[in-house]
């Protein structure tokens, strides 16, 4: 019996996708016109994904795997740490783009993405009096000039927010 | 042909749109010196500011950057060792060695010279040949340009990483992103899961961004430390451009500006492989072609001339394949189809007859750009030192915040920023899991082009034959099925004595819809191509049979 991998778990995700897109697939309603069925194309796609998945799985399990050394017992901690540090500023900004699409309805582009930019550049840059006003400063100036240049420039109305609602 | 002509040259020669080109070049030629920063990146950003324009003008921006995009990479290459593209890895073996010994002014000089060469090159193929290769494309059927389709994506997934299933996987992805939505022969809901909002689909753009910006910035900034470092250390990057040493040297190499610049188009007009490739594979054939190969790597002028003619070239090549077939050579070649959807133009190969302004302002920008490109680097040389000083991090948010601008700016909707960020993060992910994501671009770009085809074979006739008889169909079905093998005999080449029947197996079977397209269109040109094609494969099975089947070493 082979080992579970990182590939081999990957494959099984995409098996499990596949499965849920061929079961809605058949949600798809079947007009009476037309030679290709709607569900037809999406179909091929998801049998060839579902092989290809397949084809992973078995190469994936096949794969020798990588003699290595028992752990140490806090080992596994450690490397849970590193592995969420070194993942810090993408989560950073993960939940800085999540905040400012919720905060978009009610502060809008302007302030909204003035925000956005400035926390940040604070969550990866640090914070210092001189940085903290660099970030302000970078972020009023880079989005402050997009904004100005989508909204007299190219005439795109961008969204004011219900807090300053008529005023910005 | 003069009448377009000049109704484009109107529309492209105005002091608007040479401002705009000149900005555009300017930014790609940053775009390209920062390292981390794609071209296809930039070209992705730029789309948003030309939705107001007029189509000439919008896709005469996006070309200066594109064109300044492949420029600006040999800067941060020859002056800091670290290339500023993929497209510009080559330029660093010989670049960085010649500016280290004290002569960055002619390493410089060379790059810039080559890429305008490379570009001019490139431009005129460009206006000869996409014409003519759109004439073979209205022989194309549905099936031929589903089965066109199937190829692009397996090539391209063979071509972009190791990996070629992960390939194939993305690719196919890419194709049910795009199923997602209302389907566009019968209105028919697909995958909404009782969401509203995704009745229109996913905004194409709003994936490619995600994908390909948001994902790489997210990359970008990973490493903490490196995040908050200024992109090179060095304080004291100056140099002039010593053009007339420059020009002198390239005369003297002028073979291998031309031919790198055939490589670098022929390499654009493959779907898939674009300037990574390019400069690559022209860099390797200066070496093997020159007096002297062992110099190669110490700082030669030809280790720097093949990858800058080549990588500037790739772009026409590229837009060869978009113009006339309507099937983008690669990512930076599928945000321009992007911009042409948006203007409501439909690359085909009837695109040259029936937009003859655009087709024009097209070829007309891709020569200004050029020039363009050779009189801006001198100043953005400077400009480049000083953005070099900033903090990765800093360049990281300002974009994401323009990210978030210009894609509400696309339809004026809240759900392509939701759709910019479900695609950033999965974007994000399959890069870390090695999964490329240039085959699920191009699946996003062309799931409805094949859809389509196979909606229009059907509706002919229910029979499936077609794609397997018909030439030009069974030409792009064993072209696919031999980039499938591709990977597998690239790894094993030199090892293993199968692969000394690859090539001859190759030749063969291309010959074949050769000869059924020679026979079914009384078409003397093409048996003739047959039958070279056959007689390589014979050439090359007496080469090996005289050396007993001899494994040779990869790079013979």
């Amino acid at each position: 019996m082979g080992h579970i991998n990182r590939d081999a778990l990957i494959a099984i995700t995409l098996l499990v996708i596949t499965g849920t897109f061929f079961w809605a697939s058949f949600e798809i309603r079947e007009p009476d016109y037309g030679q290709l069925s709607p569900a037809a194309w999406p179909r091929m796609i998801l049998a060839v994904l579902g092989i290809l998945s397949f084809l992973m799985l078995v190469q994936a399990i096949k794969q020798t795997p990588p003699a290595v050394d028992a752990p140490p017992v806090d080992a596994e901690s450690t490397s849970f740490v590193s592995t969420l540090a070194s993942w810090r500023n993408p989560i950073f900004c993960f939940v800085a783009f999540l905040g400012f699409l919720l905060a978009l309805p009610y502060l809008g582009m302007l302030v909204g993405g003035v925000l956005f930019v400035f926390v940040l550049l604070t969550l990866l840059g640090g914070v210092s009096p001189r940085l903290l006003l660099v970030h302000a400063l970078v972020a009023t100036g880079s989005i402050g000039a997009m904004w100005s240049l989508f909204t007299f420039g190219l005439r795109v109305i961008l969204p004011t927010g219900s807090l300053f609602d008529g005023r910005i | 042909m003069f009448e377009s002509l000049a109704a484009s040259a109107a529309e492209v020669l105005t002091i608007q749109t040479m401002a705009l080109m000149m900005v555009g070049v300017a930014a790609g030629l940053l775009a390209g010196a920062i390292p981390g920063f794609t071209i296809a990146m930039a070209v992705v950003l730029t789309l948003p500011f030309t939705f107001s324009m007029p189509a000439p003008q919008g896709l005469a921006t996006m070309i200066a950057v594109q064109v300044g995009g492949l420029s600006g990479g040999l800067m941060a290459g020859i002056l800091t060792g670290i290339p500023g593209t993929p497209s510009s890895v080559a330029t660093t073996f010989d670049g960085f060695p010649m500016a280290r010994g004290g002569r960055p002014g002619l390493a410089l000089g060379l790059g810039v010279w080559s890429s305008f060469f490379g570009g001019t090159i490139s431009a005129i193929l460009l206006v000869s040949l996409a014409p003519q290769l759109a004439r073979i494309g209205l022989e194309f059927q549905p099936w031929d340009y589903f089965m066109l389709v199937m190829f692009a994506l397996t090539i391209t997934a063979s071509l972009s990483g190791k990996h070629l299933i992960k390939g194939l996987i993305a690719g196919a992805i890419g194709l049910l992103v795009r199923t997602v939505g209302e389907d566009e022969a019968a209105g028919v809901a697909r995958f909404n899961f009782g969401n509203d909002s995704l009745l229109q689909g996913f905004d194409f753009i709003a994936v490619l961004i995600g994908l390909f910006a948001f994902s790489q910035l997210l990359s970008d900034v990973r490493d903490p430390v490196a995040a908050r470092k200024s992109m090179t250390q060095r304080t004291t990057l100056q140099a002039r451009i010593e053009h007339v040493a420059a020009l002198k040297e390239l005369f003297r190499h002028w073979v291998v500006v031309i031919r790198s610049a055939l490589i670098g188009v022929f390499t654009g007009i493959l779907p898939g492989a674009g300037g990574s490739v390019a400069n690559i594979l022209a860099y390797d054939q200066a070496k093997k072609n020159s007096k002297q190969p062992e110099k190669f790597g110490t700082g030669t002028s030809e280790g720097i001339i093949a990858p800058e003619s080549s990588n500037n070239a790739v772009e026409g090549g590229a837009l060869i394949t978009l113009m006339a077939l309507g099937i983008p050579g690669d990512v930076t070649a599928a945000v321009m189809l992007g911009a042409l959807l948006i203007h409501d133009v439909v690359p085909s190969p009837s695109f040259i007859r029936d937009e003859p302004v655009i087709a024009y302002a097209i070829f007309i920008s891709f020569f200004i750009a050029n020039f363009m490109m050779l009189f801006l680097q001198t100043f953005m040389l400077r400009v480049f030192v000083q953005i070099t000083q900033v903090p990765m991090y800093v360049v990281a948010c300002v974009i994401l915040g323009f990210c978030g601008i210009g894609v509400f700016a696309l339809n004026n909707v809240t759900f392509d920023l939701w759709t910019l960020f479900w695609f950033g993060i999965l974007g994000f992910v399959m890069r870390n899991l090695g999964f490329p994501l240039a085959p699920m671009i191009l699946g996003v770009v062309l799931g409805n082009i094949a859809e389509l085809n196979l909606s229009r074979a059907l509706a002919i006739s229910t029979d499936i034959t077609p794609f397997f008889t018909r030439p030009w169909a069974l030409f792009f079905l064993i072209a696919a099925l031999f980039s499938c093998v591709f990977p597998l005999y690239q790894a094993r080449v030199g090892k293993e004595r199968w692969t000394l029947l690859y090539m001859p197996l190759v030749c063969v079977a291309i010959s074949i819809p050769l000869f059924l397209m020679a026979i079914q269109n009384a078409s003397v040109p093409r048996g003739i191509i047959g039958g070279i094609a056959v007689a390589a494969a014979v050439y090359l099975v007496w080469q090996r049979w005289r050396s007993g089947w001899a494994l040779a070493s990869p790079t013979d």
